[in-house]
């Protein structure tokens, strides 16, 4: 289902955004095209969020963004993956290879809708940037998705530790439950042990079941072995500071990417509940378009 | 088979909101169409996807749902100036985003719709009350963790809290009585003084005073005379129900929100309420957080929230 609708004027420029609904299998997934009007761009990217709630408290970084490239004269897909936003189905059933597979729908929609694309970068954060580099080496390795060769990746915070970011997660269940109950009522292994035996633990209102679990709790989620993808690669630590340490696993990424560069941008962690508003991550946003720049990444 | 569609419409200042309108496979045309309005910050579909058992519900119903963002939210048209949570909750707990409510109602009356149910969690509550109080085609709200504060006044939490929030603080404490770890925060200045000598205060002097009479807080006094209690919400409360509005007022029982209503509202303005305890049904839902974020509270929400439906508009249960 489509929605037609008036073109937004904004300072930069016209520009068309279009809601829409499309099937990956039998899982119907939103999305939302930002487009410049009147015009045959050949770059597009595609927005990938994070998991859970960290979706949510990110959206308008991603909607921001979105609008800024648009305006640059890119085609941008922003999609809700299985179980998230507006999206069909459950977070209990998704997987890493169901986000995967969702990803790959959305770059078929965004084929079809703009014919005129050549050339698709992908930009996600936290789990969504790893969604993003595990599907570009995948592609660059099977010799699939022939428009993400050559095309830009950008990795803002992406999980490398899979097994600590499952940790992570579940710390959100066990504040949940100090808060309601007093307590922990059931311990980080007792909430593994439930998920290994077919259940389903509750993250901030999110079901996290078997195929997540053992698809993301690697220690080595995302490798930091020499790449196939053959775009520029951009890996960007989110630091609260100037002063905050440079990360080495991410350094190591992104030198792991044959055409990788190493950034860090200065933000408070926005994906998380926060005392300030982000309406846009100023400084994440810039970061990331100079770089795009530098690399004449044009219409 | 129900459907979805992606819609948008303007705000009065024209800028763009999007929302999906859901129908059901058999729409019920003796029903009134219902929106929920966002909560906070959040885009349309709530904290933990909490509107999407929601909608399932009244879709299987037989009701029309429109989820929408407002300005400056979700992927909805226009930007915030506001540079903390607290100020965006603010202005949102005084009617700022009423407008966009009552123009989500202009887009479904376009749809044939004429009556309407509005509902949505804490912000999104308060917003359909507002909204309400102007647009008289609203019969009934649909409210989860209705505030009737202002969270500007957070900036000095300690000042506003209730009698059930100090005894749940002083529980907290006295459970941490024998704590190294907590006795190190306290003599590091990490602890929160201002709570601590509350509950202190209200052990040592408050409990001995006898109660004073709760009152309706006086408008013409200073605003920090006032305490935090909306302004705004009784009369918009009682406009509602005088015109023979029906509200279902459902808490979560770990959220400081019933007591708020009780000690802010409900007990000041007991004898005015009383005329009109058949139009509001209450529920607590034991040991929930703000944002039912357990799909077991998530269900009772929306078991409840079903059979309120069900007492209000019975042809529904055919």
């Amino acid at each position: 289902m489509t929605a037609c609708l008036e073109p937004l004027r904004t300072d930069g420029g016209t520009l068309t955004e279009t809601p829409l609904f499309f099937q990956r299998d039998d899982v119907r997934l939103f999305c939302m095209l930002h487009a410049p009007e009147d015009a045959q761009p050949r770059n597009a990217f595609v927005l990938s969020h994070p998991f859970a709630e960290e979706k949510l408290w990110s959206h308008r970084v991603f909607v921001s963004l979105a609008r800024a490239l648009a305006q640059r004269g890119h085609v941008v897909l922003r999609f809700d993956y299985t179980g998230a936003g507006d999206s069909a189905g459950s977070t209990a059933e998704a997987s890493m290879e169901t986000y995967l597979a969702d990803l790959s729908a959305a770059l078929r929609v965004l084929a079809e809708k703009h014919p005129s694309v050549q050339s698709v970068g992908l930009i996600g954060l936290r789990l969504g940037a790893t969604v993003c580099a595990l599907f570009a080496e995948r592609a660059a390795v099977n010799g699939e998705h022939a428009f993400l060769r050559g095309a830009p990746l950008i990795l803002w915070e992406p999980v490398i530790d899979g097994e600590a970011y499952f940790q992570e997660i579940l710390r959100s269940n066990l504040s949940t439950q100090l808060a309601v109950y007093g307590k922990v009522v059931e311990n980080r292994e007792k909430l593994q042990e439930k998920i290994r035996a077919g259940g389903v633990v509750n993250v901030d209102g999110y079901e996290v079941g078997r195929p997540l679990f053992e698809s993301v709790a690697v220690p080595t989620l995302l490798p930091l072995s020499r790449k196939a993808h053959d775009g520029p690669a951009l890996v960007v630590q989110v630091a609260p500071t100037a002063q905050t340490k440079e990360r080495s696993d991410l350094q190591e990424l992104a030198r792991s990417y044959p055409a990788g560069s190493f950034a860090r941008a200065v933000e408070q962690p926005f994906w998380r509940e926060i005392k300030p508003f982000y309406g846009r991550a100023e400084d994440l946003q810039q970061v990331t378009l100079n770089w795009l720049e530098q690399r004449d990444v044009q219409r | 088979m129900s459907s979805v569609e992606a819609v948008s419409f303007t705000n009065p200042a024209g800028l763009r909101l999007f929302g999906t309108l859901h129908q059901p496979a058999e729409p019920d045309a003796s029903l009134p169409a219902v929106v929920l309005l966002s909560p906070g910050v959040k885009m349309r579909v709530g904290p933990g996807r909490l509107y999407v058992p929601l909608t399932d519900m009244l879709i299987e119903l037989g009701y029309t749902v429109l989820r929408f963002d407002f300005f400056g939210l979700g992927d909805s048209e226009g930007e915030l100036e506001e540079r903390q949570l607290v100020d965006v909750y603010n202005h949102i707990e005084v009617g700022r985003y009423v407008g966009d409510t009552l123009a989500a109602l202009d887009f479904l009356r376009t749809r044939g719709h004429r009556r309407f149910i509005v509902g949505g969690l804490c912000g999104g509550a308060i917003t359909a009350l507002l909204a309400a109080e102007r647009d008289s085609s609203i019969e009934a709200l649909l409210s989860l963790g209705m505030t009737v504060t202002l969270a500007s006044n957070a900036a000095t939490p300690a000042k506003y809290l209730s009698a059930r929030e100090l005894e749940s603080a002083k529980r907290h404490y006295l459970r941490k009585i024998a704590n190294p770890r907590a006795w190190r925060s306290f003599l590091t200045f990490k602890s929160n003084y201002g709570v601590i000598w509350r509950v202190i205060k209200r052990e040592l002097f408050e409990r001995k005073q006898p109660l004073p009479e709760p009152k309706p807080p006086d408008a013409s006094a200073p605003p920090e005379q006032r305490g935090n209690a909306n302004p705004l919400f009784p009369k918009a409360f009682f406009t509602f129900l005088e015109r023979g509005g029906r509200a279902l007022l459902l808490f979560s029982e770990k959220d400081r929100l019933h007591g708020e209503y009780q000690e802010k509202f409900a007990l000041p303005y007991a004898e005015r309420l009383k005329a009109h305890m058949t139009q509001i049904h209450q529920h607590i839902v034991a040991n929930a957080n703000h944002v039912l974020s357990l799909h077991e509270w998530q269900r009772e929400m929306v078991e409840v929230g079903k059979r309120w439906l069900l007492s209000l508009y019975p042809v529904a249960a055919r």
